[in-house]
Formats: structure tokens, C-alpha cells, sequence
């Protein structure tokens, strides 16, 4: 156990950064033809994004399905390679490394993957699969201590050592996604990737899960980079959320910023959307509903990418409107010209963080021309903490 | 837009028994009782559903809640005729209108269900025929079962995406279900669902697959539906986050069983079985708090039982901070726990006396 306890040797100091995103790109071609193929347009699965994710801390990411954050991850940990931009681990970027250098500090940064059922190969016994990455990276561990370092691996997930030569078939959901945070954590890696390492289990096997990988962060020093789309687990297990649109972060800050003052109207419309658990709330607040699915990433709007969907944009031209200024979209021109920058909101309500490290980045942006008219405080979620169920029902249905 | 329905598929069921005609509010269309369904495999026999019963009202939504393996599916399943051939039903009665659905032969089965029960299955892509048009199968069954006409079917297809906000329904109606996305497609299966004017819609996960934003929209579309034709809605699911906003009354299973039946503010606010209070408090809330002193989300410990090894006595008792000796030896029985409430424990009034007090 001491063996695994103990990070890599330069895990440096809690609050350091391990990674970060520097104008990060990753863009796939659109092909037609089936003999001679040619390039008809580019999709922009990612688009610039920045992220900095520091010792010991959870960055989440959310955002729906197409706003980039798999692509992103599959870039973190090299499955992809990026487009523009660069990966910088432990301020070493990635791009500029030879093949061997690159080798080693790709065991730094390891992937925990959605679906524990099709993620683990049915064939192979959990020691197998557990250690395979050790065929990998052979200076892991040496090659005498593999089978111990398996067992090890299975007792610090929270499965029996004694199972090791079971097959995956024989585990049920929540304890083969275990087995696959085992095989990420056998290299000993700094950085977990989760991609929606949850969203495929039950719902009273969920919180055994993050448990055990809040469990791991403690004891062992990770960084995790979280992706899901279900808010509130995010909202559990991250420090800081950074939220997706079409490729671009759109807003980002700590954890309670984001989800108590909101600024971008895509976060807002988020967190409206997702169902409260409590009868009495759920009938007093009304979502806000986004209409219809998130554009083609092959072709996103002008200027602001949310503009054909947001609520905000809409009330502020038809206010436009009313007040009969010329203004003929329902859009004002600069939601739809003008791509807005990712900039601290205006919002005096953002609590300070004296306990945050005074680094450049502010503790929370959002990329809204408007962000400063989006409704201060949070009326939606703060009457969502409520338990009561004194507000009256009206007619229900 | 009933009205604007061209074919009447009412007319040609005056030969049917007397369960047709509107439904009234308060008015019970399906109820189910005592249900058990088996399934034979290599490892004999496995209880899957064992004793569940329910009651679909018009105009009300009944959430049957549970994780996976608790039965919830293949209750449905069995409701609507479609069990694999490995299932069968062993007890129990589903009766709609009077009308034992499970006493009837196969294909009487099929046709009662096709005129007035549909079901909506979670895996919209699994569930399409991707060689066919949206249009041809949206209408497929209103073409076998009132022998209407291309024309008209077509014309009624586009009304039915209409009804469920497909934009550009006439062009989209000629489109494959690849060209949908996951939301969209979704609304193409409640449409099909609907093509009938069914008085019970089933709707089997509705919404797992899709992202809250656009789980939001089918969600408040599934409601306006039912409201508009006071039509039952019989909801599956395991989130229980969905369940608060769109329930009427609750059935929470565990196990192949119902354990806990309540209207949803009552269950909510004080559960009366462990197991549901368990659920409720597992459940991570986006305000944030819900967690215990440490700042770990409270977890059941263990997990939902394999069917076929179900614990002897309450099923729930391995994982149920509660659990004494008779817990492991009697299966405690669905009894009334408090006016219009039942629950399945031994100790319900000391659950719910806890949860109040």
C-alpha cells in the first residue's frame, strides 16, 4: 500500500498547477465522396479553450452533448491530437517533446471512462486488465511487484484482491467502473480524466463512487478533471466549474460563484433544467427553457455562439423592439456580430474568495455581452434549496 | 388537435367490448394486480416481478421508480404483451377497462394494447427502424389498424410531429431517423406512441439518454400532452429528480416488489420505507448541502440484488440501516402506512414517525 500511497516523486506542493490548456483547438474535417474524398467545411469540436487545473483539485466540466468536453479530454490524455493550441503538464508542453518524453508524461495524466460496461475488455480477467497499462509503462512498477501492485490497486478502489481473476462479467456496474479507476490509477498518475465516470450507474451506487474518488484525491494527491453533464454531482465533487458551449468555455469560475451567480444565460438556462428533487420547488420554479438543440458544430452561429438560443438575447430585443428604436431582429446585432471575450461579469454579488490563490486568472468569467443584466443572485436555485412546501400548487396540470 | 384526427380509430371498435368512449378525470384505466413474471434460464427459474400491483388514473402521472434489475421494465413490458420468450407471466391481472389484458390471447393482447396503451422506450435510436422514413413508421400502426390511406396517414404524420414541436414537420416527415438528433428523435417516438389517441401512455425512460436541457423540453412536453388528453401517464424511471416535477403519485420498486406507494408530496416529504429515504437522501442536489458532516454524499451501502438472488425476508434488509432479526426471516407486505399510503416494512411507522418528526 505504501508503494501506491506515494505520488511520483516530483508531485511538487498542493496548489501547483499539473495542467493547462493554452488556446486549445481540435478540429475534425468533413469529408464527402466515396472515392475521391475532399474536405467540405471543418467541424470545431474545441475552440480555444483555456483551463488550468491545480494539485489536489477538481475542475468540472459540463456542458451537452457536442460542446466539445469528450474531444477535450480525449486531447488531454493524447488520444487526440490538438489542432492549435497547446497541453502543458507540469509547464512542460506536450507538442514540443520527443516521442519518449511524451511517453512518460502521458502517465501523468490518465482517463476514466463512461461506460464501465464497454470500457473493460469482457476477455480479459480484472488482473489483466488492471495491469495491462504496467505493459505500457514497464518503469511503473518493476516487473516483479506487478502482482502485488494489482492487488494493492484493487484494496485501494474498495474490491477484494481475491476476485483479480474474475472477469469483468462477473461485477456489477458500479464495481467495474471501480476496476476502472484501478487501471487508471496503475501508473500512477497525477491527473484523472473522468469522462462522465457516473452518469451509466445507479443512482445509490453514484455517490459510493464519488465517494471513493473524493477517497483517492485525499489520499493520494490527485487532480481530477470531472466531465459530466449531471450538475449537481458536478457540483459535489468540483472546485472550480468551467461550462461548455459549441467548443468554447463560457463560463468559469469556483464552484459556488458559478452555481449561486451564474452570469452567462447558458448556465442559467442549465441549472434551471436540471430536476429538483422536491415536489413543492419543482412546481414553483419554472425552467427556462432553451429551445431546440444545440447548433451544428460544423457551422456555428456568427458572433455570439448561443445567440440562436438564448432567452437573454431574445427579452433584450424584444424590449428593443417595444421601445420601437429600428432594431429589427429579435437579436440585438452585437449577440449576433460580435463574439464576446470571457470576461470577469459585473455582477457585485460574486462573493470573495480570500482563500484563493491570487493568480492571474480571475475567479470568475463569462463570455456574455449582457452578462451584467442576467437577474443577480439566483432566484431559481436559492428557492431550490428550500425544503418547504407551503407554496401554494395553483392548478397543477 | 384530436378533432382534426382523419381517420376515427374509434369507429371500428363498436364491435369491442364497452371500453371505449372518453375518458373522464379520476376515471381508473389500467390497474394492476398481483403481477409476477418470471424468467426461465441456465440458472432455472428467476422471479423478476413479484406481486406488484398499480393503478393508472386519467389525467394522473404514476412514477414506478427503482434501479436497474428492480422490475419496473418488464412490468411494463408484461402490461403491454411484449415480454422475451424466455418471460412469462405466472400470477396477477392487468385489467384495462375491465378487461384482463394478460387473460387474452397473444394477438387480442397486441391489438387491445395498440389502440389504448402505448409505450415509449428509452433508446430512441435502438427503437427506429433506420431504413425507414419517420413518416411511414410514425404511421405504421394507424395504417394496420384503421386501413387508412397513404394519403391520409401521411397528412396525419405531419400533424403529429406538430403536436410534439418537431419544427418543419412536412419536410421532416420524409427524413430517416439518423438525420434526428437524440432529442428529436425522442419526440418522434412519443409521436408514434400517440398516433392511436392512447388512453395510457407508458413512457420507459423517456429521458435518460438525452441532456437536462433537452430532458427539460420532453419532460414539459409529455405533460402538456397528458393534461391536454387526460390521458395516463405511467413514468419509468430511476431519477427521482424528474419524479418531483412531473408525478402525481409514486410506486418506488425494489427487487421485483413494490415497496412504498404515495402521492409524490407525501412521499417526498416524509418516505415510509428505508429504502426510499435511502434513495432520497443519495440523491446529490444541486443547491449544494445534502451531504453528512464530512462532506461525503450519503450512500446506500451495497447494491440493488441480482434478480434471482434476492435475500430471503425484506429484500432490503442487507443494506437497510434498520434491519433486525424479523427482517431477515418475513417479507414484510405492502400495507397501509398512513391514509392513501402503503409500505412494505416492518418498521414503517417508525420510518415515517422519523422522517416527520
Amino acid at each position: 500500500m505504501a508503494e501506491l500511497t506515494r505520488p511520483s516523486p516530483d508531485a511538487g506542493t498542493p496548489g501547483d498547477v499539473v495542467l493547462e490548456v493554452r488556446d486549445l483547438a481540435k478540429s475534425y474535417p468533413v469529408r464527402r465522396g466515396v472515392v475521391l474524398k475532399r474536405t467540405v467545411g471543418q467541424v470545431q469540436a474545441v475552440d480555444g479553450v483555456n483551463l488550468t487545473l491545480r494539485r489536489g483539485r477538481t475542475l468540472g466540466l459540463v456542458g451537452e452533448s457536442g460542446s466539445g468536453k469528450s474531444t477535450l479530454a480525449r486531447v488531454l490524455v493524447g488520444i487526440e491530437r490538438p489542432t492549435r493550441g497547446a497541453v502543458l503538464v507540469d509547464g512542460q508542453d506536450v507538442s514540443t517533446m520527443s516521442r519518449a518524453e511524451r511517453k512518460h508524461l502521458r502517465r501523468s495524466v490518465q482517463m476514466v471512462f463512461q461506460d464501465p460496461y464497454t470500457s473493460l475488455n469482457p476477455r480479459m480477467s480484472v488482473a489483466e486488465i488492471v495491469g495491462e497499462p504496467f505493459r505500457i509503462h514497464p518503469d511503473a512498477v518493476p516487473a516483479g511487484g506487478r502482482r502485488r501492485a494489482v492487488a494493492e490497486l484493487l484494496e485501494l478502489v474498495g474490491l477484494d484482491p481475491d476476485h483479480a481473476n474474475r472477469y469483468p462479467h462477473q461485477f456489477s456496474g458500479g464495481q467495474r467502473q471501480r476496476i476502472g479507476v484501478a487501471r487508471a490509477l496503475a501508473v500512477k498518475p497525477r491527473v484523472l480524466v473522468c469522462d462522465e465516470p457516473v452518469s451509466a450507474l445507479d443512482v445509490s451506487v453514484q455517490g459510493q463512487v464519488i465517494n471513493l474518488l473524493e477517497d483517492l484525491q485525499d489520499e493520494l494527491g490527485l487532480s481530477y478533471l470531472f466531465i459530466a453533464h449531471d450538475l449537481a454531482v458536478v457540483r459535489h465533487i468540483a472546485d472550480e466549474v468551467a461550462v461548455m458551449y459549441l467548443g468554447r468555455v463560457v463560463e468559469q469560475g469556483v464552484g459556488p460563484t458559478v452555481y449561486e451567480a451564474a452570469s452567462h444565460p447558458y448556465t442559467r438556462a442549465l441549472l434551471s433544467a436540471v430536476p429538483v428533487p422536491d415536489p413543492g420547488a419543482a412546481a414553483a420554479s419554472r425552467p427556462l427553457l432553451l429551445e431546440g438543440d444545440p447548433p451544428s458544430p460544423a457551422d456555428p452561429p456568427s458572433g455570439c455562439r448561443f445567440h440562436t438560443r438564448c432567452w437573454l438575447a431574445h427579452q433584450i430585443g424584444a424590449a428593443r423592439a417595444n421601445c420601437a428604436d429600428g432594431d429589427a431582429g429579435s437579436v440585438p446585432e452585437r449577440c449576433r456580430t460580435q463574439d464576446p471575450a470571457l470576461l470577469p461579469p459585473d455582477a457585485p454579488s460574486a462573493p470573495a474568495r480570500p482563500d484563493e490563490e491570487t493568480g492571474p486568472a480571475p475567479e470568475h468569467v463569462a463570455a456574455c455581452h449582457f452578462a451584467d443584466l442576467v437577474p443577480g443572485g439566483a432566484p431559481d436555485t436559492s428557492s431550490r434549496t428550500s425544503t418547504s412546501t407551503s407554496t401554494s400548487m395553483g392548478a397543477d396540470s | 388537435m384530436t378533432t382534426s384526427v382523419p381517420v376515427d380509430v374509434r369507429d371500428r371498435e363498436s364491435e369491442d367490448t364497452g371500453d371505449t368512449g372518453p375518458r373522464d378525470v379520476g376515471e381508473t384505466l389500467l390497474e394492476v394486480d398481483d403481477l409476477a413474471v418470471e424468467f426461465r434460464g441456465d440458472d432455472g427459474v428467476v422471479r423478476a416481478v413479484d406481486g406488484l400491483g398499480y393503478r393508472v388514473v386519467a389525467g394522473r402521472t404514476l412514477a414506478l421508480v427503482g434501479e436497474s434489475g428492480c422490475g419496473k421494465s418488464v412490468s411494463s413490458l408484461a402490461v403491454m404483451g411484449l415480454l422475451p420468450p424466455a418471460a412469462r407471466v405466472t400470477r396477477g391481472s392487468a385489467r384495462f377497462r375491465g378487461t384482463d389484458l394478460l387473460a387474452l390471447p397473444p394477438a387480442r393482447h397486441r391489438e387491445h394494447c395498440g389502440r389504448h396503451v402505448a409505450m415509449v422506450f428509452q433508446d430512441a435510436l435502438a427503437a427506429l427502424n433506420p431504413v425507414h422514413t419517420v413518416g411511414y413508421q410514425l404511421t405504421e400502426a394507424l395504417r394496420a389498424r384503421t386501413g387508412a390511406s397513404r394519403r391520409d396517414a401521411r397528412r396525419r404524420a405531419v400533424e403529429l410531429l406538430d403536436l410534439v414541436k418537431v419544427p418543419h414537420a412536412a419536410q421532416r416527415v420524409h427524413e430517416y431517423p439518423h438525420q434526428f438528433s437524440g432529442g428529436m428523435r425522442q419526440r418522434v417516438m412519443i409521436a408514434s406512441a400517440l398516433a392511436l389517441d392512447p388512453d395510457v401512455l407508458i413512457a420507459d425512460e423517456p429521458t435518460t439518454a438525452l441532456d437536462v436541457t433537452v430532458q427539460a423540453q420532453v419532460m414539459q412536453l409529455l405533460a402538456e400532452i397528458q393534461a391536454e388528453r387526460n390521458m395516463g401517464l405511467v413514468l419509468i424511471t430511476h431519477d427521482l429528480g424528474v419524479v418531483a416535477g412531473v408525478a402525481d403519485d409514486v410506486t418506488v420498486m425494489y427487487a421485483g416488489r413494490a415497496v412504498e406507494q404515495a402521492p409524490v408530496r407525501e412521499l417526498y416529504e416524509a418516505p415510509a420505507h428505508p429504502y426510499t429515504r435511502a434513495l432520497l437522501r443519495s440523491v446529490p442536489r444541486l443547491a449544494g448541502g445534502g451531504t453528512d458532516a464530512d462532506g461525503r454524499l450519503p450512500v446506500v451501502p451495497g447494491r440493488p440484488p441480482a434478480p434471482g438472488r434476492v435475500p430471503s425476508g425484506c429484500a432490503f434488509h442487507p443494506r437497510c440501516d434498520l434491519a433486525r432479526d424479523v427482517c431477515r426471516t418475513d417479507v414484510p407486505p405492502l400495507a397501509e402506512a398512513a391514509p392513501g399510503r402503503s409500505s412494505a416494512c416492518h418498521f414503517s411507522a417508525e420510518v415515517l414517525g422519523g422522517a416527520r418528526g
